[in-house]
């Protein structure tokens, strides 16, 4: 039972976006990581019925989605990647209109609405025209209309990308609060996004599924040590060359380096444990983590 | 519920809302242009326009109100003739204000009634004998035989011809109906911009998500195959109306306020001794009001299918400026060649033009004049476009590719 993949392609002129993904999902709190590219939004379009898969089904209880319909997006609440909004139109009635065609009766949307613009912080906003919102706001405003109906299925893309650092933990904090007795796919490409949220961890590449598990069978996985050592400045090339490297912090006459690697690489290098950033840096040769979006 | 929101949507958008108030300050303007448009000589002979000039010019014109009988005919005549013996073309302005003015509409109907199929010629009205004045009907009822044969090319036509003709009430009851005639024309003038608008909200009301990028929303939620695109295509209609029948009410209302309403009841032959429209000023207005009317549903279902289709209303919103903007040049030129070019929508917003154009169709036995078929077409077009709009908006990334 659950939401299920079962062998889900979509392919645009030539480009497998989503290529051959089988796995299932119950309850709890799912992360879908990977870089920009990989095809996470690719794969939650289809799972909210706005596309259809070239090869594949997606059920959901043992029904496909796609047959089921309106039955089926009835317990469907989806944050999309841009979420698109109508400026003119005030967040109450933004979410008044939404939840009408969502199927909301009146006097239940108002109670809705209300109550999640408490929960998202945004009661004292609510005549506020969407368009003279922060980003943060109107994302909130989103999560909102996402979870109008009371969704079993929370389909969240990139919920905390473009938030500043602040906003980001209160959005966290706001998602664990409301992934409770749902089913919640969240993609993001931040990897302390789903560190602590996350019950599953998903790594996408290339429209693949290359690792699914939890955050320890992550870190684990890696079958590499992490060593820490500093360097002579000269050396530096050298061990970016020989090794990967998951973080290079420059001092006086040198570098700290954090290499991943099963034998130690220097005489002086200290282990140290494996975090989930080390995992991913490893397995998308990418930096990790919060510092994406501060040095671009 | 769905629909409200809909509708609160387009009545919130800033652009729509300055292009509501623009339609509605058009509405004003031209009911300006309409009421100023209208010349009225005093005794004097000197020239008025504004806010009073119509119904100044309407009372001085219905000292001659009621049936244009035989001897009423022949005063005017007599009067009209003396004056030409006396100035020639060159009436003094105070002769023209105090009294050619007033009769000047009934001298234009029996030059029209003596020139059918030929040019007006105001000479032939000067020649006119006491006897033949006294004829006059019986000249008009003549000419309207030639007529039925000259345009009826098949007996059904001659048949359709004569029972519309045989409607015509001779001898005409006469009222001022200057207010209704300059009306039309801006009615008709106002209606292509109010065609162009219904064509723009409608547009938006389809594109609006993916300009907006609240497609995704849109389409996970619930009714969106059902209810919520169906809110749309309704959205689309009503606003449309909406539009429509307060920017043609507010010009109507402020122009015949102004203006006042006379002549409601006068008939159109008046004006068209020969047309096969048998109708007063009052309907003619209405008929072309409506005709309107259908032009903007038919923008409207245009424009909405075409943002539906092409997921940006860009495109959409040039379509009613083709079509009634740039059509008549085309039209105009071909109109003679095919049959078509008498059928293109933007007559729809010429109905003064095509009320004295005496050409019929004919399918199979039955007979059809222009406007009716103008009507019927698209009025049709516009509400079988709606299920497509409607399909075509729900469908959407739904195709198995
Ligand atoms: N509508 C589309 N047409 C063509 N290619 C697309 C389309 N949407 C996505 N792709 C391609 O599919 C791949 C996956 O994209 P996407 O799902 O957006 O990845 P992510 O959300 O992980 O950044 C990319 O290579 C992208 O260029
Ligand atoms: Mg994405």
């Amino acid at each position: 039972m659950g939401l299920k993949l079962d062998n889900v392609s979509k392919e645009y002129a030539g480009v497998q976006a989503v290529d051959h993904v089988t796995y299932s999902m119950k309850r709890g709190v799912y992360g879908l990581l990977g870089v920009n590219g990989a095809g996470k939004t690719t794969l939650m379009r289809m799972l909210c019925t706005i596309i259809r898969p070239t090869h594949g089904e997606i059920t959901w209880n043992g029904r496909d989605i796609f047959e089921a319909g309106a039955d089926y997006r009835q317990i469907l609440g989806y944050l999309p990647q841009n979420f698109g909004y109508y400026p003119d139109l005030s967040i109450y009635d933004y979410l008044m209109y939404i939840a009408s065609i969502k199927g909301i009766r009146p006097a239940a949307a108002e109670k809705r609405a209300d109550r999640l613009l408490g929960q998202v912080g945004l009661s004292r906003y609510k005549k506020r025209k969407m368009k003279t919102l922060s980003g943060g706001m109107v994302r909130r405003a989103g999560i909102a209309q996402a979870m109008l109906n009371n969704p079993k299925i929370l389909v969240l893309d990139e919920p905390t990308a473009g938030l500043d650092p602040n906003e980001r933990i209160r959005f966290r904090n706001l998602i664990s609060e409301l992934a409770e007795d749902r089913l919640v796919l969240l993609s993001t490409h931040i990897v302390s996004d789903v560190e602590f949220i996350a019950n599953e961890i998903v790594l996408m590449k290339d429209g693949r599924f290359f690792f699914t598990g939890t955050a320890e069978e992550l870190v684990s996985s890696m079958g590499e040590a992490v060593w820490n050592c500093t360097v002579p400045k000269k050396e530096v090339n050298h061990y970016l060359k020989q090794y990967p490297v998951a973080n290079v912090k420059t001092i006086p006459g040198g570098a700290e380096l954090r290499i991943l690697c099963k034998e130690k690489p220097t005489e002086h290098a200290v282990h140290d444990d494996a975090t989930l950033e080390d995992a991913f840096f490893l397995y998308f040769g990418e930096k990790a983590g919060d510092k994406i979006d501060t040095e671009v | 519920m769905i629909l409200k929101y809909e509708l609160k949507k387009i009545f919130s958008k800033k652009i729509n809302k300055i292009v509501l108030i623009t339609a509605m300050l058009l509405a004003v303007v031209f009911s300006g242009f309409a009421i100023t448009s209208v010349r009225c000589s005093d005794r004097e002979g000197v020239v008025h326009t504004g806010v009073t000039a119509a119904r100044k010019l309407a009372a001085d014109k219905n000292k001659w109100k009621g049936k244009l009988t035989e001897e009423k005919l022949a005063e005017v005549v007599k009067s009209r003739q003396e004056y030409n013996k006396k100035y020639g073309e060159a009436i003094p302005d105070e002769e023209y204000g105090k009294t050619i003015q007033s009769y000047n509409d009934i001298c234009a109907f029996l030059i029209s009634v003596l020139t059918p199929d030929s040019e007006y010629d105001g000479n032939v009205l000067y020649q006119l004998t006491e006897k033949q004045t006294e004829d006059i009907y019986v000249v008009y009822q003549d000419h309207i035989r030639k007529m039925v044969e000259e345009y009826g090319e098949t007996k059904e036509q001659q048949k359709f011809l004569k029972k519309q003709y045989a409607k015509i009430q001779i001898p005409p009851v006469y009222k001022s109906a200057d207010s209704w005639g300059t009306m039309v024309l801006y009615a008709e003038t106002y209606g292509i911009i109010l065609a162009v608008i219904c064509g723009f909200l409608a547009a938006g009301i389809f594109a609006e998500e993916f300009h907006n990028h609240a497609d995704a929303v849109f389409f996970a939620a619930k009714y969106r195959r059902t209810k919520a695109a169906k809110s749309k295509v309704i959205a689309g209609l009503l606003v449309t109306t909406i539009v429509y029948w307060v920017g043609m009410g507010l010009l109507s209302l402020i122009s015949f306020g102004v203006m006042g309403v006379s002549g409601f009841g006068t008939p159109y032959q008046l004006e068209q001794p020969y047309s096969i429209y048998p109708m007063t000023y009052g309907q003619y207005y209405l008929l072309a009001v409506v005709c309107g009317y259908i032009a903007s549903l038919l923008a409207a279902s245009v424009t909405m299918l075409t943002a539906a289709k092409m997921r940006t209303a860009s495109v959409a919103v040039c379509i009613p400026f083709f079509l009634f903007c740039v059509m008549p040049f085309i039209g105009r030129m071909f109109a003679s060649y095919f049959v078509f070019f008498r059928l293109t929508p933007d007559l729809l917003l010429n109905v003064m033009g095509c009320v004295k154009d005496l050409k019929l169709f004919q399918v199979g036995g039955i007979v059809f004049r222009q406007v009716p078929v103008l009507m019927l077409l698209y009025a049709v077009i516009s509400v079988l476009l709606l299920p497509f709009v409607y399909k075509s908006y729900c469908g959407y990334g739904l195709k198995k590719k």
